[in-house]
């Protein structure tokens, strides 16, 4: 439970702090615009210009919905590996590879030495956190994560690889937190791939994070907890911000088994579903999450990045997240301490837990993902 | 002892040239139905022909079709078979690519040939012998939702899938193919299971007439069941070596009863490797293998890499492999 680092470092957050996983649609105009510059059409400056835009849109948003801590909302960004690999000296744009059906991406390949070329996200951060006065995440990608979806060919074997990634990532976050971020999200989707390379991947994320002062999470979108748990507890961040709501739940199984004993930011809504979920369905996932999760150390926040939903929908579901949380406080805030656990729970997590036992290919779809956020 | 130069499986089915997109491009004009399904067969014809071509080229010696029909290695298979209807997206072992996912609804069974029809066309096409590749029946199954009670139990659809694939294998061996690749890279992960495999594993050898039957494992380490593996009712193994660091040594001391596909170019990485990782390790295992022969191919199919670095990996095998012998004769 990091309640009093969050304080030391002069954060007062509500109970269940809401944020968001990272990205947000780009809208109609930004696209149309990333389109045109990528044909050469428009200048760097234009496009940015429209980057801007859309940021301080989206900054404006999350604070109208009402959300704890807030994000930059990635509007300057393609692939969250590729934005990194573009910049940091040692990539090399590698051919197309096909991910699935007839879709097709450049995978970077690091053919040199890895090096910090300086800020990579601080201008961006700065520019966000002057548009609101509640905190922006500083947002990076993971070392573990950059290398594995990397070809590698200058480093002599993964290790290696992911432990460069490792320094320059953390020259990123101290420069992070000398501009003033508090809160720092270093995302890791790759980390459950291979759960014997997961000593190295916590290493690396030692040399990223120790000793500096910074909240920091992690984001993990699918993967193959069981396999990783209660291992991936070592990890040396205090939040693990994982998907929820679109792998039945069945975490919290895991987590009846071997405590979970940092803070969760718990995904509530699917990103991947059109439907915009009910503030009711919102709050019985609160609700079962609240079972094995002290409420002092439960986040609120989506699966994953909302990137691939519409503007509208984003907007909805948020605000259906927003309208549960709200509730959940009030009945917290009212409750004396003792009862406060079954007020929480109460009779639909019964119905969920059904629901759950029914959900034929859960198994499946937690492994579900999709690209990036 | 000879060392045969394989391709694994798949290949890149785009290049960086705009020529080299035309699937990519034709794949979305049908998607919207801007061309016909025959006119999209024909570009595949034509990919096919130039991926053979350039295998070929590169100095490969067993060739494959690079499986530039397929989807993907899962749904391509099952998603011809009776009783099975395809779901969403499920990330393919620990790779960066995605299959999508069978709902078996029923007893499975075949629907016509699955991949025969194309296999004749690659060996019509090919300067070379063209090797046929399997999704093995264990991978299918457990790749796959079971969603009728007549699948409770896993083995019951493995062993169903294997009848239907015996049946493909009777027409592949028909057709001429003497090499027959059946991958099974979930057995790795699953290696309980290896007597169920063991039971899958003989219709199909049953069918194979005068073809070999060769059986794929990766993106793993094999070392623990490679002893194993020997029992296995097959000709051939290959074997991914960039997952299992002590997979050469293992060889050497147990040696092998079965011809070896030595994955020693590893499929997934872009580095090209130099003769002082891979000699030593043919030194060690080549004088420990029976029956004269070997095969050299990648780790895993090549689809991994982009296309420029797929055919430099062929042609990197073709100059270990002839350094290495012309070495032994020095
Ligand atoms: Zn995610």
């Amino acid at each position: 439970m990091s309640r009093a680092k969050l304080e030391k470092l002069g954060l007062t957050l509500p109970l269940l702090p809401t944020s968001t996983v990272g990205s947000f649609p780009k809208p109609d105009y930004l696209l149309q615009a990333r389109a045109r510059f990528a044909r050469k059409e428009i200048t760097q400056k234009e496009l940015e210009a429209l980057e801007r835009k859309a940021t301080e849109f989206w900054v404006q948003q999350q604070e109208e919905i009402g959300l704890d801590v807030l994000v930059d909302g990635e509007q300057y960004r393609g692939d969250m590996v590729a934005y990194f690999a573009d910049i940091m000296p040692g990539f090399r744009m590698g051919g197309l590879v096909r991910s699935y059906g007839n879709r097709y991406y450049h995978k970077p390949i690091i053919a040199g030495e890895i090096r910090w070329p300086g800020p990579m996200t601080v201008k961006w951060w700065k520019f966000a956190q002057g548009l609101t006065s509640k905190p922006i995440k500083g947002m990076l990608t993971g070392p573990y994560t950059i290398m594995d979806w990397s070809f590698n060919d200058y480093y002599p074997d993964r290790k290696s690889a992911c432990l460069a990634l490792a320094g320059a990532i953390r020259k990123e976050v101290e420069t992070l937190v000398e501009a003033g971020a508090k809160v720092i999200q270093i995302d890791e989707p790759a980390l459950s791939v291979r759960p014997e390379e997961l000593p190295f991947a916590i290493e690396a994320m030692q040399m990223v994070t120790d000793g500096v002062p910074a909240y920091f999470i992690t984001h993990i979108c699918y993967g193959a907890f069981e396999f990783i748990y209660p291992r991936m507890l070592r990890f040396p961040v205090h939040n693990f911000d994982l998907e929820m709501s679109n792998s039945g739940l069945d975490l919290i199984g895991l987590f009846k088994k071997h405590p979970f004993n940092k803070d969760l930011s718990f995904g509530v809504l699917d990103v991947h579903s059109h439907k915009i979920e009910s503030p009711m369905l919102v709050k019985e996932r609160i609700a079962k999450a609240l079972q094995v999760i002290p409420k002092e150390a439960l986040w609120v926040d989506p699966d994953c990045g909302l990137k691939t939903r519409t503007v509208e929908e984003a907007q909805g579901k948020l605000r259906s997240m927003m309208a549960a949380v709200k509730e959940i406080r009030q009945a917290l805030d009212k409750a004396p301490k003792r009862k406060q656990r079954r007020i929480e729970v109460g009779s639909v997590v019964k119905k969920r837990r059904k629901k759950i036992r029914k959900h034929k290919y859960k198994k499946m779809r937690r492994r579900m993902r999709h690209k990036k956020k | 002892m000879e060392l045969v130069l394989a391709n694994h499986s798949s290949y890149p089915r785009v290049g960086a040239s705009r020529e080299q997109q035309r699937l990519r491009r034709a794949y979305a004009q049908r998607e919207r139905g801007e061309i016909s399904a025959d006119d999209f067969n024909r570009v595949q014809d034509s990919v096919v022909a130039e991926v053979i071509e350039e295998q070929a080229r590169a100095g490969c010696e067993l060739l494959t079709d690079g499986q530039i029909r397929w989807v993907d290695s899962i749904s391509h298979l099952a998603g011809r078979l009776n009783q099975v209807e395809i779901n969403g997206l499920l990330r393919y072992f620990d790779t960066n690519f995605y299959f999508r996912q069978p709902v078996i609804k029923g007893r499975v069974a075949g629907n016509g040939p699955l991949v025969a029809e194309e296999f004749r066309y690659a060996r019509a096409v090919s300067p070379r012998p063209i090797k046929p590749v399997l999704t093995g029946p264990y991978t299918l199954a457990v790749s796959s939702i079971r969603e009728t009670p007549l699948y409770r139990d896993l083995p019951t659809l493995v062993l169903d899938l294997s009848e239907v694939l015996a049946q493909e294998v009777r027409a592949l061996a028909g057709a001429g193919a003497e090499v027959i690749q059946v991958e099974e890279p979930a057995i790795l992960k699953h290696p309980k299971d290896l007597r169920l495999l063991h039971k899958a594993l003989k219709p199909l050898s049953q069918a194979k007439g005068s073809s070999q039957l060769a059986l794929y494992t990766y993106f793993a380490d094999v070392t623990p069941l490679y002893e194993s593996l020997q029992e296995l009712p097959v000709d051939i193994l290959g074997l991914d070596f960039t997952y299992a660091p002590r997979l050469p040594e293992t060889i050497a001391r147990l040696g092998s009863r079965k011809t070896l596909g030595l994955g020693l170019i590893d499929g997934r990485n872009t580095r090209m490797e130099a003769a002082p990782q891979v000699f030593p390790i043919l030194e060690r295992i080549l004088p420990r293998l029976s029956g004269g022969i070997a095969y050299l191919n990648p780790s895993c199919g090549l689809e991994y890499l982009p296309r420029d670095k797929a055919v430099a990996k062929l042609r990197l095998m073709k100059e270990l492999r002839d350094t290495f012998l012309q070495r032994g004769k020095r």
